[in-house]
Order: structure tokens, then sequence, then C-alpha cells
């Protein structure tokens, strides 16, 4: 190798170098750029935020070309952010179905966006049924039931159209939405029993039961299946309180006095075959013991799964 | 001359890899990868809905882009490299020469829907852990998207024998956009109060390829297959626009000189 060919050799690799650095520098800067930026960024406002969509679900359908089911996706996963968002900044807990202080204003559109770009898209269906009628109870049930008239074979559809007008305690209303899934072949016997149910017993605690029992069986959603969970247990909480109550209302009449411990009332609470735990104390739905207040009163264990409201 | 349109159509294949198209299924592949690993983390359990939705949107937009940018440059490239004289001085004929240019894109573009089509079932296959019932559905989705690349190669091809590069590739864009809204110009058609309008939208409903009976990627999402002759009609369609497009193309063609 000739001493020019080694001077050119090393020009070469010296320039590779030089531009690789300018590349690293370059992006390493251009990167600490923008957090600098974003750190001294206003906050966003809350009210732009929350700013209705520019396109509503038929243009955006229009504009989606053969993209439709995508940008249903796009919107669906943007429901979940906007709702997750939110409750992220919550400084308290917030229950699934009860997100109104969330100031959740967007969500209609988003869903009502998601499902018109793809009528078939069951699980926006789904999420309005759950999560909207804390925001607009009237926009869950049109939501839903644009989805029943798209997707005239899915009974589940149905049993969620049943659910918000038992929510609205239109019973005579969600006993026609379970009567007409009911209809749909392959729907479970179970739609028709609630039809009736509806109508016979529609605002009792044994039909809310069975309402969030079927919701949990048949949801594949982890959210809802969690919510009508806890609602399920909340039900079967407020039977066993009431029973419990009475058991310590006799207690006090027999002694004249409040008990002092549950140990107290073990063979009533045999009698009851209430589950109990190894200090002798009944449990909860969830498995937390029941708590003795003063004044005779029994209550939910702060541990207690089983939400208070 | 079957040989011939052939040889021109292996020739326009072997440029279309030297020239790194299929490097967008690299491309592909990430995004694939990347929707499989975290789109499960954002998308409420739809996951197997959205790999389908965007593996089959993706393999359409990339196919219209290679089918436009790779498709304005077939004749346009040959005239100004000045190779068209050379292959012309041989006994070639212009619809030869068409044909075989048009038939080796479209063997780009179906090693190209082949590749992602398979990424797509592997993805489906991984979201899955194993294997996923709505594989053999996307296949029929796959095979429309496909025709509609075959078409809107030729509808390049037709542009590009006449018009520059840019406008050609601005033309097929819009006829892109104008054949998914086909049945907007019917609609539009019937609604319109003059008879010249009327006849106006409806001749341009006939004209331009309805390209929304190709459209299957957000059913095939859903598991939902295309009746089979459906999916025969929109091929013979396709078949037959195609023949169209290569005859006009062929004549306008014709008609420069390039002695």
């Amino acid at each position: 190798m000739t001493k020019d060919e080694s001077l050119s050799g090393y020009n070469d690799r010296a320039k590779t170098i030089g531009l690789l650095a300018i590349v690293a520098f370059g992006l390493i800067t251009a990167a600490l750029l923008a957090g600098w930026i974003d750190t001294r960024r206003p906050a966003a406002d809350p009210n732009v935020v929350d700013e209705s969509l520019y396109l509503k679900g038929q243009t955006a359908r229009r504009l989606s070309l053969s993209f439709s089911g995508l940008a249903a996706d796009w919107y669906w996963m943007r429901s979940l952010q906007y709702v997750g968002g939110k409750i992220v900044n919550m400084p308290e807990n917030v229950v699934f179905d009860n997100l109104e202080q969330l100031n959740l204003k967007l969500l209609p559109s988003l869903l009502d966006t998601a499902t018109t770009l793809d009528p078939e898209f069951f699980q926006p269906y789904e999420y309005a049924a759950a999560v909207l009628p804390a925001v607009d109870v009237n926009e869950a049930i049109r939501i839903v039931q644009k989805g029943s008239a798209a997707n005239p074979s899915n009974w589940r559809l149905y049993q969620h159209l049943g659910y918000l007008y038992w929510q609205k305690q239109d019973y005579k209303s969600a006993a026609e939405a379970y009567g007409n899934g009911a209809q749909i072949p392959g729907a479970p016997q179970w739609m028709q029993a609630m039809k009736a149910r509806m109508l016979a017993d529609g605002g009792s605690r044994s039909t809310a039961r069975e309402i969030y029992l079927r919701m949990y069986e048949q949801s594949t959603d982890n959210n809802i299946r969690t919510m009508a969970r806890h609602h399920v247990f909340q039900i079967d909480a407020a039977d066993q309180l009431e029973v419990l109550q009475k058991v310590l209302a006799e207690f006090q009449t027999r002694n004249g006095r409040c008990t002092s411990g549950w140990k107290e009332l073990q063979s009533e609470l045999r009698t009851l075959q209430m589950p109990i735990d190894s200090t002798g104390a009944p449990v909860d739905p969830s498995g937390a013991p029941y708590v003795l207040a003063t004044n005779c009163q029994v209550q939910l264990s702060p541990t207690s799964e089983v939400p208070a409201k | 001359m079957l040989g011939r349109i052939l040889a021109i159509a292996h020739n326009t294949f072997r440029e279309a890899v030297r020239d790194r198209v299929l490097y967008n299924l690299v491309l592909f592949v990430l995004l694939l990868t990347g929707a499989a690993i975290f789109i499960g983390e954002l998308s409420g359990g739809q996951e197997r809905k959205i790999i389908v939705d965007l593996g089959l949107s993706a393999m359409l937009l990339f196919g219209v882009f290679i089918a436009i940018f790779v498709g304005v440059g077939l004749v346009y490239k040959e005239i100004e490299r000045r190779t068209v004289y050379s292959i012309f001085s041989k006994p070639v004929g212009r619809g030869e020469f068409i044909v075989g240019k048009y038939l080796g894109l479209c063997l780009t573009l179906l090693v190209n829907v082949i590749v992602m089509g398979a990424g797509v079932s592997l993805a489906l296959v991984y979201v899955s852990r194993g294997w996923d019932p709505m594989i053999p559905g996307i296949w029929p989705a796959v095979l429309l998207i496909y025709v509609e690349l075959m078409i809107l190669t030729g509808v390049t091809l037709l542009f590009s024998s006449f018009s520059s590069p840019a406008l050609s590739a601005l033309l097929t864009f819009f006829v892109f956009i104008i054949g998914h809204f086909s049945a907007d110009l019917k609609s539009l058609a019937s609604s319109m109060g003059s008879a010249g309008a009327r006849w106006l939208f409806t001749g341009l409903y006939y004209l331009v390829p309805n390209l929304s009976n190709y459209s299957f990627i957000t059913p095939a999402a859903h598991g939902r297959t295309p009746e089979p002759a459906f999916v025969m009609a929109a091929i013979v369609y396709a078949l037959i626009y195609i023949t169209v497009i290569l005859a006009a193309a062929t004549l306008v063609f014709s008609k420069r000189n390039f002695k």
C-alpha cells in the first residue's frame, strides 16, 4: 500500500467517524431539546382535550376508503386511552361502571365513530353498555340499538340493551329487548326467562343478581367481568347484611345488650349456613370477615373487595 | 409471442428486485412484529382483529405505493434510458412490451402479497399461541387485495404510456380514491336533477373501476369470508377491466414514435 492510499484510507475512516458522530450528536441533542420543550409546554386545556371530534362517524367512514376497520381500531384504542388517562389522573379509586366523576364527554363520540366505521365491532358496543350509562344512558342505548340493527343475529347486543333499559328502570322496554334477543337462533334459554322476570319483578335484587351473573358469564372483557362480579358480591352482601342484622337484633332483644363478638352467635350462624373464617366471623362474598360496629350494627370490612355503594 | 412477453415480465421482476422494491417487506415485518407484541396492552383484548386490520391494510397501502411508484417508471425509464429503441429494434410488439411490463410488476406484487399474507398468518399464530381459525379466512381478502392491485397497476401503466411519471402517479392515485367512492357516484347520479349531470356521474361510475368490490379487510377481521361466487365475479370484472386498460395502453403507446 502506498503512502497516498494509506492517507486516503485514513481520511475515509475519519470522514465516516465524523459523520456518525454528527448523526449521534444530532439525535441526542434533538431528543434532549424535545424533552426540554415538553417540560415548558403549557398544560393542556381540559376543554380542548374534550373537544368534540373533527370527523363524525359517517364522514370518517367515507374518508377511510378500504381502511375503515383499521380506523375503527384506532378510535377503539383511543376510547380506552381516553378513559384510562382520566382514571390515572384521578386522585381516588374509581369504579368501572360509575365513571361519572371523570367527565367523559368525548367517550360517546369515540365509541359512536368506532362502531360507525366498523358496525360489526362488538367490543365498543359492550363497552358503551357498561361505561356510558354513567355519562349518558340514552346515548348508550342509541349506540347499542345501532349495533343490534347492524348485527341482527347477535343476541348479546339485546342482552346489553335489556341491561341499559333495566338501569333506567324501564322494565317494559328491558323485557322487550330480552324477548327480541331470545328470538335469535343460538340465544340461550335464560333470555326468555329474563323477559318474564323483567315484567314480573324488574326492580328486585334477585333480578339484579341474575343480570350481573349473566354478564359475568358472557363477557370476555376483564373490566366488565370484574364490574359484574363486584355487583354480584354487592347484592349477595346486601342479602347477608340483612340476615346478620336480624340475628344481631334478636340477640339484643333476648339479652338486653349487643353481642360482644361473633363467638356468641356461632349456633345462629351455623343454622344460617353462613361461611365463617377461623375466628368465627361470617365472611362476605369476597372472603373478608364482616365487622361488628357499635350500636349492634354489622358492616363490611375496610379490606373487603365488595364495593360499599 | 408468449416467450417474448414472459422474457420482458421476467426482466421487469428482476429489475424490481434489483431496485430493492421488496425491501418494503422488512418494514412490514417490523410493523407486524411490533403490533403483535405491543398491541395486546392497548387493544382491550382485540389484538387478533387489529393484527388482521393492520396487516391487510398495510398490505394494500404498500401494494398501492409499489403499483403507483414502480408502475409509473416502467415505461418512462425505458424511454429515458433509450433502451426502448433497442427493444423495438428486435421483433417485439408494443402490446407485448406493455403486457410484459404489466405481468412483471404483477409478479413483484404477488410475491409481496404472499409474503405479507404469510406474515399476518404468523402474527395471528403468535397472538393466539397456536393455530388461529381466522388464518384461512384472511386469504380470500388477500386475493381480493391482489386483484385490486392488478387493476391499479394496469391503470398506472395506461397513464404512464402517455404522460409524465408525476402526473401518472397523481392520476392513478385519484382513480384509487374515486374507485372507492363508486357507490357514492351512483347515488349522486340518481339524486341529480339535470339529465346531463346524471349521465356524467353514471358514466363515471361505469368508467372508473369499482374498487369497493375488493374491500374485504374489515369483514376478514371478523372472520367473515366473501361468497365464492362474489370473488369469482370480482375477478372476472377485474380481468375484463385489465384487458380494456392494457388494450388502451397499447393503443396509446403504439402511436408514440420511437424510430
